[in-house]
């Protein structure tokens, strides 16, 4: 069963560097929340790990517990009402085994992550400098001068002009796209061995989007980091990311390497959402084909396949019997009874 | 902040900062002693020698104003500072920690929230600073204690309501997650993001709060049981109670300045407020 979740790595791209280790291993995490509807099922045993300087992308719609995989990974889901089960190794440490401040001293120095609103992730009251100084002063015990010198470096990594003059700016007096600069040097202020992206460029104009999505991959590169980049959009990840797990009603139900994902889909979901995405060849004038429905209510107990009420090639099967994540070879998993391109 | 005051502002801002002068350097102006019998009796306002006339005891009313406002703005800036301080401190603890902690700082606000502030105080006073031997007088500087513990009480579970409200907020708010991620402590989180953004709706509803308290220390001192004789606004009120028909000036100059600064305060409070919301909105 265990062997049978686990992903075989893609090559790292380092060369001359030996990886047998993996940074990060996620093993059957689940996570529910308490809520006045029922118990809502989040993320549903999902499985995954990472290797150093690997990026992985969790793609999914809204709803679909992308985030909260995320911030489950993290150990960031703080609420009373949320029950998590499964284990996190991080370094060959058992991180949800950790009391609050061992997890905290790996927050930041070993895992950071980058918001998606950069409006909301700045402290409108406090000025960019001390905001980015904070992690390297407290975290890693900086005077007040090198934390500013720290700063500026950091500024300068994510490629902002004027770092001086920037330091002393408030986050509103600064644009989205630079706001966010701001949050990834704050994120890598403490050189994190992970970095979380929770959909970083959601909230920016889509010229910028780029800018700042090449700027992660540079940097994950620069600085040997693995990256985590969640998203809904497919072709965010595609381009900056070595493997790709597609979420759908909480499950991973799609997992391969980013090339052969795109050019062998195997999961129904996956290809509708592929369809989705406009095309600069798309004929004019034709409707986006679009996924009909919704999200089955994560509330609810679910009998079948979760995308079987939304799937075109739904059969009986789907709807009263549950698939498992099946490995198709060249590392790549589908949770499908009917995978396309495959004769049975 | 003070550029951007309409005029109704600038004029409260003004009107405090006077009667902040009066309490601070009071002493030192030239003016007739507060406690001495002039031969004119109910001197209406501008008479020579009487600024704002005085009462029918000839007692000066300008100087009782100027030593009354030590006493009327003391009470007032000391219990709601005070006030302000445990129930900002209780609030954030609240808001912060949630839970057990905010269950049982919630009930115990709403309990002391439920007591009426005069009762309070009468009770308080009664009890801590009522000789039972009616011929022995309580020292005055412990009857000012006890009044100004009585209107703390009032003011902590006000501002501890308001600041655990806004503390939800801004607990909420991502960049707190995001220094929570960045693996900070939670008192440098409290001090460093949450303070900083809390405090501009303590000091508006602090200065409300002085406001009312200046109000509550007069009608303790209508019911008797204000600081001495003559030496707060409210207690020239008392003092003067029965002497409407004969001089008026001496109950309509203690109210104006008494009806004046509460206002200023309102204003600055509704004023700073505004600040804080166009601020906010501005995000």
């Amino acid at each position: 069963m265990q062997s049978n979740r686990r992903c075989p790595s893609t090559a790292p791209r380092q060369q001359g560097v030996k990886t047998v280790s993996e940074l990060l291993r996620v093993s059957n995490l689940d996570v529910r929340f308490d809520t006045a509807r029922g118990l809502l099922h989040a993320v549903k045993d999902v499985s995954f790990n990472l290797e150093p300087g690997e990026s992985l992308g969790i793609v999914g719609e809204s709803g679909s517990g992308k985030t909260v995989l995320s911030r489950a990974t993290m150990g960031l889901l703080t609420m009373s009402t949320a029950k998590k089960s499964g284990s996190v190794v991080l370094n060959d440490v058992e991180i949800t085994k950790l009391s609050r401040s061992e997890l905290r001293s790996k927050w930041g120095t070993e895992m950071a992550i980058v918001f998606q609103d950069p409006m909301t992730a700045l402290n409108p009251v406090r000025r960019i400098g001390d905001q980015i100084a904070e992690g390297p002063r407290v975290r890693l015990g900086m005077s007040k001068k090198d934390a500013k010198q720290r700063a500026i470096e950091l500024l300068k990594m994510v490629q902002i002009a004027e770092p001086e003059k920037v330091l002393k700016k408030f986050p509103l007096q600064l644009s989205g796209g630079m706001r966010q600069r701001v949050m990834i040097a704050i994120a890598i202020a403490c050189n994190p061995k992970i970095l979380f992206a929770d959909e970083p460029t959601t909230a920016l104009d889509v010229t910028v989007q780029a800018q700042i999505l090449g700027l992660i991959s540079s940097l994950r590169k620069q600085l040997n980091m693995s990256l985590i980049l969640v998203t809904h959009d497919l072709g965010v990840v595609a381009g900056h990311t070595d493997k790709i797990a597609v979420m759908y009603a909480g499950e991973i139900v799609e997992m391969a390497p980013t090339k052969e994902l795109f050019s062998n889909v195997r999961m129904p979901y996956t290809e509708a959402l592929l369809n989705s995405i406009p095309r600069i060849t798309n004929q004019s004038g034709i409707r986006l084909p679009v996924i009909e429905g919704r999200l089955p209510d994560p509330t609810l107990p679910q009998n079948g396949c979760g995308f079987s009420a939304r799937c075109k090639y739904a059969t009986e099967k789907c709807h009263t019997e549950r698939p498992q994540l099946v490995d198709g070879g060249n590392g790549h998993m589908y949770r499908c009874f009917f995978p396309l391109g495959v004769n049975k | 902040m003070l550029r951007n005051l309409g005029f109704f502002s600038k004029i409260s801002f003004a009107w405090l900062s006077l009667m902040l002068f009066f309490a601070i350097a009071g002493p030192l102006l030239p003016l007739p002693d507060p406690s001495e019998f002039s031969d004119a009796l109910g001197a209406g306002i501008f008479t020579s020698g009487h600024l704002l006339g005085t009462d029918l005891n000839g007692y000066d009313l300008f100087a009782n104003i100027v030593v009354g406002s030590r006493n009327s703005l003391f009470i007032a800036i000391i219990s709601v500072g005070l006030g302000s301080l445990l129930g900002g401190i209780l609030g954030i603890a609240a808001g912060y920690l949630r839970g057990k902690t905010d269950y049982v700082l919630t009930i115990f606000f709403n309990i002391f929230l439920s007591i009426p502030n005069l009762i309070l105080s009468l009770v308080l006073i009664a009890v801590l600073a009522t000789s039972p031997d009616p011929t022995q007088t309580v020292a005055d500087s412990r009857r000012l204690v006890v009044i100004i513990i009585s209107l703390t009480i009032v003011i902590i579970p006000i501002l501890g309501r308001i600041t655990r409200g806004s503390t939800l907020a801004w607990t909420n708010a991502e960049f707190v997650v995001a220094a929570k991620s960045m693996g900070m402590k939670d008192l440098m989180i409290i001090r460093r993001h949450i303070i900083p953004n809390v405090l501009p709706s303590i000091y508006a509803v602090a200065f409300l709060a002085i406001g009312i308290v200046i109000v509550v220390e007069g009608a303790l001192s209508l019911l008797g049981i204000g600081v001495g004789q003559g030496i707060s606004w409210g207690s020239m009120l008392a003092r003067s109670q029965g002497d409407l028909e004969y001089a008026p000036t001496s109950l309509f100059v203690p109210l104006t300045f008494l009806a004046l600064t509460v206002i200023a305060c309102n204003q600055i409070g509704d004023a700073l407020r505004q600040h804080l919301d166009s601020r906010e909105s501005k995000l």
